[in-house]
C-alpha cells in the first residue's frame, strides 16, 4: 500500500498476528505475549518494527512447533472470532491495553506445564487467581500423598511453592524465586561445634526438617510436609531432590571422583594428629608442608570445574546453583590454618543417602 | 468491601473510634504485656517470629498514632478518604473501567492507597518503634527495627495485593473462572507428561 508521498505503509498479515499470539501462549511466555501488544510491537501497523525481519523470528513458530498439539490448541483459541476481534482492536488502540483473560489463562496453564513458574505466577496474579491456584495445587498434592502417589504429590507441592509471590520485592511484588546459593551459605556459615556436625550427619528427623526448609521457598510450605510421618517425608525428599535436580547423577559421579583424594587427605590429617599426640609436631604447625594445592582439587572435582576464586564459599555457591540438593551432603573442611575446601560428608546410615546412590566415603577423622 | 484491609488501629487495640486517650494507653499496655508473655511461653519458629514482630509493631503503631490527637485525626481522615475512593472507583470501574473518568479515579485511588499504606503500614510503624514509651513497654530495639523493615514491606505489599484483587479489572478483561474446571485443569497438569 502506497500513500500520496510515495511511502509504503506497513501491512501485517492476520496469519502472522495469529501465529505470534498462539506461539507466545503455547510457550507460556508472558514477556513475549505482553510485548506483542506494546506500542513498538512488530504486530502493530503503526510501528516501524517488522515481524518478518530476522530479529523477530523468535516470535513466530517453527514448522515443527506448528504441529504441536499445544500450539494448535492455542491457535484455535486465537482464531475464535470474538478473541481475534479483541486482539485486533487492542493492536490498533492508542493508550493502555487490556489483555484477554482467556488467553492469559491458557498461557498460565501452559507455563505451569513447562515449569516456567515465574511466567505462570505473573499470569495468574494478573488474573487475580494466583493464591487460589496455589491452594489448589497444595490440596491436590495432599490428596496424591494420601493415595501414595509420591511423584505426583511432589510435583504438586513443587508447583504450588513455585507459584509464590515475593511481596517484599521493590518497587512492585514479583514472582518469588529460589535463592539456593544464598541459603546454602547460611546453612554452612557455622556448625555447632565441629564440622562433623554438618547437615549430612544430622539425625534423620533434623536432616529432613533442614532439607525441606532449604528446598522449599517458604517455611510455611515446608511445614506442610514436616508434620507427616518420617517414612513419608523420607520418600518425599528423595523424589523432591530428583525432581529439583534432574542431573543428580552427575553430582553422584563427581562425589565418586573425589574419593581417592579424600582418602589421601584423611590419612595425612590422621598422621598429623598422631604426631601432635606423641609430641612430635606442634599443634600450631599442624598444616606445615601440607599440599593444599592438591587438596583444593577436591572442591573442583565436586563442582566439575575450576573457579578463579579458590575460596570454599565460591565453590559452595556455584554448587548450590548447579545441584541445589547437593548442599545437604557436603561440608567445609580445613586444609590449612586459613584454607578451607568443600568435601562430601554424610551418614551412610541415612536411608536418603543410600537411595540417592551416594557412594560410601572414607572414614571421617 | 472489607474495611479492615485498610489497617484499623482502633480495632487492633479493641477500641471504638470515639475512644479516650486513657483507654488507648490502658489497652496498649495490657495487650503488649499479653503478647510478650505469649512469646516467652512458647518455642518460636522462624515464621512465627515474623508474625510476632508484626503484631508487636502494629500495637506500637496503634498506640503511637491514636494517643496523639493530630496524628490520630490525620489517620482517620486518610483512611476515610481511601475507603471512599475505592467505593467510587468500584462503582465507575464495574461499568467502564477504561473510560477517562474511570482511569482518573483509578489513578487517584492508587496514589492515595499507596500513600496510606506507606505511611500507616511502614513509616509511622517504624517511627513508633523509636518512641520512648513504646520502647519501654515493648523492649523494641534496633534489631527489631532491622527485621521489621523487611516484614512490614512484605505485609504492606500483600495488603495492597489483597485490595487489588477485589477491584474492577482494567488491564485484563474480567475472567469467568469456573473453579470446577480449574480443579480438573490442576489434575490434568499433574498427571500429564512433563512438556
Amino acid at each position: 500500500m502506497t500513500d500520496k508521498t510515495g511511502n509504503t505503509s506497513k501491512v501485517v498479515e492476520q496469519e502472522a498476528i495469529n501465529f505470534a499470539m498462539a506461539k507466545s501462549i503455547a510457550d507460556g511466555d508472558i514477556v513475549n505475549f505482553h510485548f506483542l501488544f506494546l506500542p513498538y510491537s512488530p504486530l502493530r501497523e503503526d510501528s516501524t518494527e517488522d515481524i518478518y525481519s530476522i530479529k523477530y523470528s523468535y516470535l513466530l513458530p517453527t514448522q515443527e512447533e506448528e504441529q504441536s498439539p499445544t500450539f494448535k490448541s492455542a491457535l484455535d483459541l486465537v482464531l475464535r472470532e470474538d478473541i481475534r476481534e479483541h486482539i485486533n482492536e487492542q493492536l490498533h488502540k492508542k493508550g493502555p491495553i487490556q489483555l484477554l483473560s482467556e488467553l492469559l489463562l491458557a498461557l498460565a496453564d501452559n507455563a505451569v506445564r513447562q515449569e516456567k513458574f515465574t511466567s505462570a505466577s505473573q499470569a495468574y496474579e494478573l488474573l487475580r487467581i494466583r493464591r487460589r491456584m496455589q491452594e489448589l495445587f497444595f490440596e491436590q498434592g495432599e490428596r496424591e500423598l494420601i493415595q501414595g502417589n509420591i511423584s505426583t504429590a511432589v510435583r504438586a507441592y513443587r508447583i504450588a511453592s513455585s507459584l509464590e509471590y515475593d511481596y517484599g520485592a521493590f518497587p512492585e511484588p514479583l514472582p518469588a524465586v529460589p535463592r539456593y546459593h544464598e541459603h546454602a551459605l547460611i546453612l554452612h556459615a557455622e556448625y555447632k561445634t565441629h564440622q562433623i556436625e554438618c547437615i549430612g550427619n544430622l539425625a534423620l528427623e533434623d536432616f529432613l526438617k533442614t532439607a525441606f526448609h532449604y528446598l522449599f521457598l517458604l517455611p510455611e510450605h515446608a511445614s506442610k510436609i514436616t508434620d507427616k510421618p518420617i517414612e513419608i517425608q523420607t520418600q518425599f525428599l528423595i523424589e523432591l531432590i530428583q525432581q529439583i535436580d534432574p542431573n543428580w547423577g552427575q553430582f553422584v559421579q563427581h562425589v565418586h571422583e573425589t574419593i581417592p583424594l579424600m582418602q589421601e587427605l584423611y590419612q595425612e590429617l590422621k598422621l598429623r594428629m598422631e604426631r601432635i599426640a606423641s609430641g612430635n609436631l606442634w599443634e600450631d604447625e599442624w598444616d606445615e608442608g601440607l599440599d593444599t594445592e592438591k587438596f583444593l582439587t577436591i572442591s573442583e572435582l565436586l563442582l566439575g570445574r575450576k573457579l578463579n576464586n579458590p575460596e570454599w564459599w565460591a565453590y559452595l555457591k556455584e554448587l548450590a546453583y548447579e545441584h541445589p540438593p547437593s548442599i545437604l551432603f557436603i561440608s567445609r573442611q580445613l586444609i590449612g590454618k586459613e584454607q578451607e575446601i568443600i568435601i562430601p560428608r554424610y551418614n551412610m546410615a541415612n536411608p536418603i543417602v543410600q537411595q540417592l546412590n551416594l557412594p560410601p566415603l572414607p572414614a571421617d577423622m | 468491601m472489607d474495611d479492615e484491609t485498610y489497617i484499623n488501629y482502633f480495632s487492633i487495640l479493641g477500641l471504638e473510634e470515639n475512644c479516650k486517650t486513657g483507654d488507648v494507653r490502658k489497652n496498649y499496655k495490657k495487650m503488649m504485656k499479653d503478647l510478650i508473655l505469649n512469646i516467652h511461653s512458647t518455642e518460636v519458629t522462624p515464621d512465627q517470629l515474623d508474625q510476632y514482630l508484626l503484631a508487636m509493631a502494629k500495637l506500637n503503631a496503634a498506640f503511637y498514632i491514636l494517643r496523639d490527637e493530630v496524628r490520630r485525626n490525620a489517620y482517620v481522615e486518610h483512611r476515610k478518604k481511601v475507603i471512599q475512593l475505592e467505593k467510587q472507583w468500584c462503582e465507575v470501574g464495574e461499568n467502564d473501567p477504561n473510560s477517562p473518568e474511570g482511569d482518573q479515579l483509578r489513578r487517584e485511588f492508587d496514589r492515595v492507597l499507596r500513600d496510606f499504606l506507606t505511611k500507616y503500614m511502614e513509616e509511622l510503624v517504624l517511627e513508633a518503634g523509636r518512641d520512648k514509651e513504646c520502647v519501654e513497654t515493648s523492649n523494641w530495639d534496633p534489631y527489631h527495627e532491622r527485621h521489621a523493615s523487611r516484614v512490614l514491606r512484605h505485609y504492606r505489599q500483600k495488603q495492597y495485593s489483597q485490595i487489588h484483587e477485589r477491584l474492577p479489572y482494567y488491564d485484563v478483561t474480567k475472567p469467568t473462572i469456573d473453579w470446577g474446571e480449574r480443579e480438573q485443569a490442576v489434575k490434568q497438569i499433574l498427571h500429564a507428561e512433563k512438556v
